[in-house]
């Protein structure tokens, strides 16, 4: 018994000390208020989840190719018909109704390249013979529209015959650079660039502890400046990344090459601003990606001693990046609004964001402009991580400001 | 400042909290000389060298190394031992020291080339191409060192470089150090252990609780006790006593006594003129280790040292 009380006192003294070294630690705070980060993150993740899902249902329509009579009744039909849908999801996409032109059915393939609005299906011709094009994920709106198509033939012959209607459905592909595809390779490079840097920027977090640890630290700070420590150690980690994106992407290229055709057409990118310059500026952004969360991740991490701090860093530093995720998915699926300014303004989110950009708006100048930003960021943690860390760890400060100088006589 | 001082230092302060670590010190180093920096544990020594480096900066007054009062402008010509020993473990001897050229400004493959030669002469050619965690502490201390030469720089500082070397490896490193010094290094190093700052120190300061208590040659600091005599008479005897100075003391069959001011002579005669005899006699001069006591000792019995 004694033996057993004696192993569990030297254990709770080996507890103790642990535990005061976890929670006294700048570090644990972070740890501690990480469910805090969370809740906000999701806040505007739900936010940016919410957006993508309003997005597609805000842009869907029906369109119908009608005159204006059956159109105005049509309409009249659609709104009886709806409220049969009890939930919003249920229903089918808002009804468009166009004059029709000289082609009526150029003017329905036309449909589906509209930036304004996404067509999931279209009609057009006679009422009693109507044709429907709809798109993938578009069959039940198709039958929709055809279902409104006899609604709208009833209840302009009423108390007549009723010839028997027969639509003719016809799938058709979503013709290249329409804004759903481009919207799709927007989503793409958000997720790209995010996974990318999803556990390579993270990789950075600990190398500052390597120095600490094992003294070489003093021969360093003497020897270059500590942001030059800080930028080296970050550019040594992005080589890293850079070899196991090189490795993956050569495999993933070989193995893309496989795929079916009509797959392959499917997940083809369709940027605004053109193949060659998105390659560019999809690389672009996964070097700034890397180099801003890296930068803040090493700043944070060169605050940490032990391996242990560093493990419960990596609580708070998922969190951010699933945060700079939503807000920048967010963004993307509503480009106009505050939500798509504040992602690609805010630095850590700034390279997704405009990652999403670059696939549904054409414009170049401002990725020019998010590109000095953002380097000017790079430029900012890295200083700053270099202050702090003369100021915590080397115990370094400059000299007193003059007003405390005075105040100590 | 003279262009002829290498390290030069003003009224040097550094505070951690409320507390001075370095406190008002004055330095001017020499170009081309091997000065000291001794002191107790405490006394500030390690914080000095750092400010002075500009590895911290400091709270007040300035200090210039090699002319340039940045010292990071310099930084290329000076090589730096530190007191917390610190290699990167997987990395092999001769990269380490390459290494540290390179940090330095020296191309890479002139820093394995002279890295081989220093690890031949300082006698661990064998080991150039071993791993820094498959070395003894000692030897991977002497190659940090080598790797603190390899840019054959202008001024050499050493943190306690003797701590945790052998008595062999300790006479290589003071080998080392005046061959720098040949070479036209300044080397500047700090110590608590006096016998090697005796024998290679053209000039040494002595700081204690942050402070400066002393600045100037080996020789002067000694000089700031007087030599000590030790006399063994032919026939002893209680009258002795009142023949010999007054703060004579009976050290086993002799006496020990500080030199008179006026000499020695004087005494002699009376001695022999009363019959004593002269048994035995010696001068000593005191050593550096007792100036050293001294001076440290005046600082902390009037409350000032660490």
């Amino acid at each position: 018994m004694n033996n057993a009380l004696r192993t569990f006192r030297q254990a709770l003294t080996i507890a103790r000390r642990d535990f005061v070294a976890t929670v006294f630690t700048p570090v644990f705070l972070l740890f501690l208020f990480a469910p805090v980060l969370l809740g906000s993150f999701s806040a505007i993740g739900g936010m940016g989840a919410a957006s993508v899902a309003d997005s597609r249902g805000d842009k869907s329509r029906i369109v119908a190719i009608l005159p204006d009579a059956p159109a105005r009744t049509m309409a009249a039909a659609d709104a009886r018909l709806r409220t049969a849908f009890r939930r919003s999801d249920e229903a089918p996409p808002v009804l468009l109704t166009r004059q029709p032109g000289r082609d009526p059915a150029a003017q329905a393939r036309a449909a589906f390249t509209r930036d304004d609005f996404e067509a999931t299906a279209v009609l057009y011709g006679p009422l009693d013979r109507p044709q429907v094009l709809y798109g993938p994920r578009g069959g039940r709106a198709a039958d929709y529209l055809a279902l409104l198509a006899a609604e709208t033939v009833v209840a302009e012959r009423p108390g007549g015959s009723v010839p028997r209607i027969t639509a003719v459905k016809t799938q058709t592909e979503r013709p290249r650079g329409s804004a759903g595809n481009r919207r799709q390779s927007a989503s793409f490079a958000v997720f790209g660039v995010f996974l990318l840097n999803l556990f390579l920027a993270s990789q950075v977090v600990g190398t500052m502890a390597e120095e600490r640890n094992n003294k070489v630290i003093e021969v360093l700070a003497a020897a270059v400046p500590l942001e030059s420590v800080f930028l080296g150690k970050l550019l040594g980690m992005f080589g890293v990344a850079v070899l196991f994106v090189g490795f993956w992407g050569a495999i993933i290229a070989r193995l893309g090459a496989l795929l079916p055709p009509e797959l392959a057409s499917a997940l083809a990118i369709q940027a605004a601003v053109g193949l060659p310059a998105f390659v560019a500026l999809f690389l672009a952004y996964f070097t700034m990606a890397y180099l801003l969360l890296g930068s803040a991740f090493l700043v944070v991490g060169a605050q940490a001693s032990t391996p242990r701090e560093i493990q419960m860093l990596a609580l708070p530093i998922s969190i951010v990046q699933m945060g700079m995720l939503a807000l920048a998915l967010a963004g993307t699926a509503r480009p106009d609004s505050w939500i798509a300014t504040a992602a690609q303004l805010f630095p850590l989110s700034s390279p997704f964001a405009m990652a999403g950009q670059a696939a549904t708006t054409p414009s170049l100048w401002p990725h020019v402009a998010a590109i000095a930003w953002q380097l000017l960021w790079v430029t900012i943690f890295i200083t700053l991580g270099a202050r702090l860390f003369r100021r915590g760890v080397l115990q370094s400060g400059g000299p007193r400001p003059f007003w405390k100088r005075a105040r100590a006589g | 400042m003279a262009d002829d001082l290498a390290v030069f230092a003003e009224h040097l302060v550094k505070r951690f909290g409320e507390r001075r670590v370095v406190d008002g010190i004055d330095l001017a180093v020499p170009r081309g000389a091997i000065y000291g920096v001794l002191g107790p544990n405490g006394a500030g020594k390690t914080t000095t060298l750092r400010t002075l480096l500009g590895i911290i900066e400091p709270d007040e007054g300035r200090r210039s190394v090699l002319g340039h009062f940045s010292p990071r402008e310099a930084s290329d010509r000076v090589g730096y031992l530190p007191e917390e020993r610190g290699l990167y473990p997987s990395m092999k001897a001769r990269d380490a020291i390459a290494f540290m050229g390179a940090l330095r400004g020296l191309d890479r493959r002139t820093g394995r080339a002279r890295a081989a030669e220093l690890m031949e002469a300082a006698g661990l050619g064998h080991a150039v191409d071993e791993k820094i965690k498959k070395l003894s502490k000692g030897m991977a201390q002497l190659v940090q060192l080598l790797g603190s030469v390899v840019h054959r720089p202008d001024l050499l500082v050493l943190d306690e470089p003797f701590s945790g070397l052998d008595p062999v490896n300790q006479e290589k490193l003071e080998a080392l150090i005046l061959a720098e010094r040949d070479r036209g290094a300044t080397v500047l190093f700090s110590t608590h252990i006096m016998a090697h700052a005796e024998r290679v120190c053209d000039r040494l300061a002595i700081i204690a609780g942050g402070k400066r208590r002393f600045e100037g040659t080996v020789d002067e600091a000694r000089g700031t006790l007087p030599s000590r005599v030790r006399y063994l008479p032919t026939r002893p005897d209680a009258g002795l006593a009142d023949v010999l100075p007054h703060d004579a003391v009976p050290d086993g069959a002799g006496w020990r006594f500080q030199l008179p001011a006026e000499g020695i002579e004087g005494l002699l005669v009376t001695l022999i003129d009363r019959g004593y005899g002269i048994g035995g006699l010696s001068i000593e001069r005191p050593g550096l280790h007792d100036a050293f006591v001294r001076i440290v000792g005046t600082a902390a019995a009037t409350g000032d040292a660490a």
